[in-house]
């Protein structure tokens, strides 16, 4: 279980997250969805302990830090490092031992290369084979398909199926809607410095249609498209 | 392309103030810095010249990275690439120009220059899909990455200590194992991304510890065959050699300290002129090591609570 009581973010005068209450279960998956700015990357950042907050977030395995698997939206490498390396260097951090990295290659990386030089894909692959090859309890995977092949999308809707199988804590943010209402038990919808919408799986195909005309209604119009 | 460069001064003078510093007062200290440093290499050995073009060099790969070197081509063309790095290589390659003409060390003043020209003309290309082996993978990223990057050098330091050996010269072999521990400094200059703090699970003293450690074994791997070497062949000197070899792996240390002290920004001159200061001053370790760790304590409790 991961609680968020009354959390606030501002950088300055802007005020990104405004009294954020939620509570996470295991086994289940959380989508959150909303526009560039909206304060998902902060309020994910927030629940790693990666930003600074006002408001109080717990967790039942303490430190959450020590049991989160993080998936930044674009991962970040070392210019000279493998992915085997990374790999380890992953592992060592959460004091894990790692025997057979070969077995774990689902995405069939080219470990032995510098992981700097692969792909946006590859890179995410990389990155979120580590997670899983430390055992973490909670996920955050941020934009997880951004950038990735249609067969590794399809093998990480499973992964993320079967952590859900294991009782695992899953919060996943997608800017194509299908890959949330395909995967989550409920959305969160993201509208800056605005309450949290909570949206339960049955409303997902309304939440989708009221979504798409919002927009069509407000933004394409004014292109004035000839 | 006036633009491009001025824009460049402007991010040095961005990266002084974020130290804490003025922008004209962080010019002047490095100038300082650069004459004294140099003034002392000079006078401590007679391979300062080759150092001064090595550290020349070193500064000029630095730029000619492969998506910076694509960035200038995509918006300049060719001509306009070459124009700007030839004016950068230059710019960067004066200083160490000028002291080696102020110590009359002319062939390798325009050696340099003229490698300063070829550099920017042909853009090396470091992508290559090749993987230097090394002997840190297990324990990666400062050493894995480092060593990638400086292996060369180290080849350099053991030719060193073959030749001291050779010629039966202690000060030189002392030199090379000096450099041995001095080369790794530069893995801890630049902080890295949040996440390669966060991701431990550790309590920022642990994770202290734990760096220290794993630093303390590699740069003793690294300088190991010198040491050994050096005690064979000059055990006269012994005393001095482990008292050397020590005040490196306090050194390595300190400069690890001073990287975590000054996250998430890089070291900056505030933090190195401790460094400097300590190494001509050694007792002010004594208050330079506590004062780093605290302040190392500190940053770190914000990513590791």
């Amino acid at each position: 279980m991961i609680s968020l009581t009354d959390i606030n973010k501002s950088y300055g005068n802007n005020h990104v997250l405004k009294g954020v209450n939620l509570n996470f279960t295991p086994g289940r998956i959380y989508g959150f969805l909303g526009d560039n700015g909206a304060g998902k990357t902060t309020l994910f950042k927030c629940i790693a302990g990666l930003e600074q907050y006002e408001g109080e977030i717990t967790s039942n395995l303490k430190p959450l830090r020590n049991h989160l698997g993080f998936l930044p939206t674009e991962p970040w490498f070392f210019s000279k490092i493998t992915g085997r390396e990374y790999i380890t260097l992953v592992c060592n951090a959460r004091h894990k031992k790692i025997t057979n990295i070969e077995d774990k290659n689902i995405f069939n990386l080219p470990l032995n290369q510098y992981a700097s030089t692969y792909s946006t894909g590859l890179k995410k692959k990389l990155a979120l084979t580590a997670l899983l090859v430390q055992e973490n309890e909670y996920f955050i995977l941020d934009e997880p398909f951004n950038g990735i092949d249609i067969q590794s999308n399809i093998i990480l809707t499973e992964i993320i199926l079967r952590l859900k199988q294991l009782n695992k804590i899953i919060l996943l943010s997608s800017h194509i809607f299908s890959t949330l209402s395909d995967t989550c038990d409920e959305i969160h919808h993201l509208i800056k410095a605005q309450p949290i919408r909570t949206i339960e799986k049955p409303d997902f195909t309304a939440l989708e249609q009221e979504m798409k005309s919002a927009i069509l209604n407000s933004s394409i119009d004014k292109l004035g498209l000839k | 392309m006036r633009y491009h460069l001025m824009l460049q001064l402007s991010i040095i003078s961005r990266k002084i103030k974020e130290a804490g510093i003025k922008p004209i007062l962080g010019y002047l200290l490095a100038i300082g810095l650069f004459i004294v440093m140099s003034e002392l290499l000079f006078h401590a050995t007679g391979f300062a010249k080759y150092i001064v073009c090595l550290a020349a060099l070193a500064l000029i790969f630095r730029l000619n990275e492969r998506d910076r070197s694509d960035f200038l081509l995509s918006n300049f063309g060719c001509s306009g690439m070459k124009k700007i790095r030839i004016i950068e290589n230059i710019t960067l390659c004066a200083p160490f120009i000028t002291i080696l003409i102020i110590k009359t060390h002319f062939t390798e003043s325009a050696i340099l220059l003229i490698l300063g020209i070829i550099a920017a003309v042909t853009p090396i290309r470091t992508n290559f899909y090749f993987t230097i082996p090394t002997p840190f993978s297990r324990s990666p990223f400062e050493f894995t990455v480092g060593f990638r990057k400086t292996f060369l050098l180290f080849l350099f330091t053991y030719f060193l200590a073959i030749i001291a050996i050779k010629v039966n010269n202690p000060n030189l072999g002392l030199f090379a194992m000096i450099t041995t521990f001095i080369i790794p400094w530069s893995y801890y200059t630049k902080p890295e991304d949040d996440f390669y703090i966060w991701v431990h699970s550790d309590t920022p003293n642990r994770f202290l510890f734990r760096k220290l450690a794993i630093a303390s074994i590699n740069v003793s791997i690294l300088s190991l065959p010198i040491l050994t070497a050096l005690l064979i062949f000059f055990h006269e000197r012994h005393s001095l050699i482990l008292l050397l070899f020590f005040a490196g792996l306090i050194f390595q240390h300190t400069v690890i300290l001073a990287k975590y002290s000054a996250f998430p920004r890089e070291i900056g001159l505030v933090e190195a002129i401790f460094l400097v200061l300590s190494i001509y001053f050694p007792p002010l370790l004594l208050a330079i090591i506590p004062f780093f760790y605290i302040k190392s304590i500190n940053k770190l409790k914000l990513l590791l609570k």
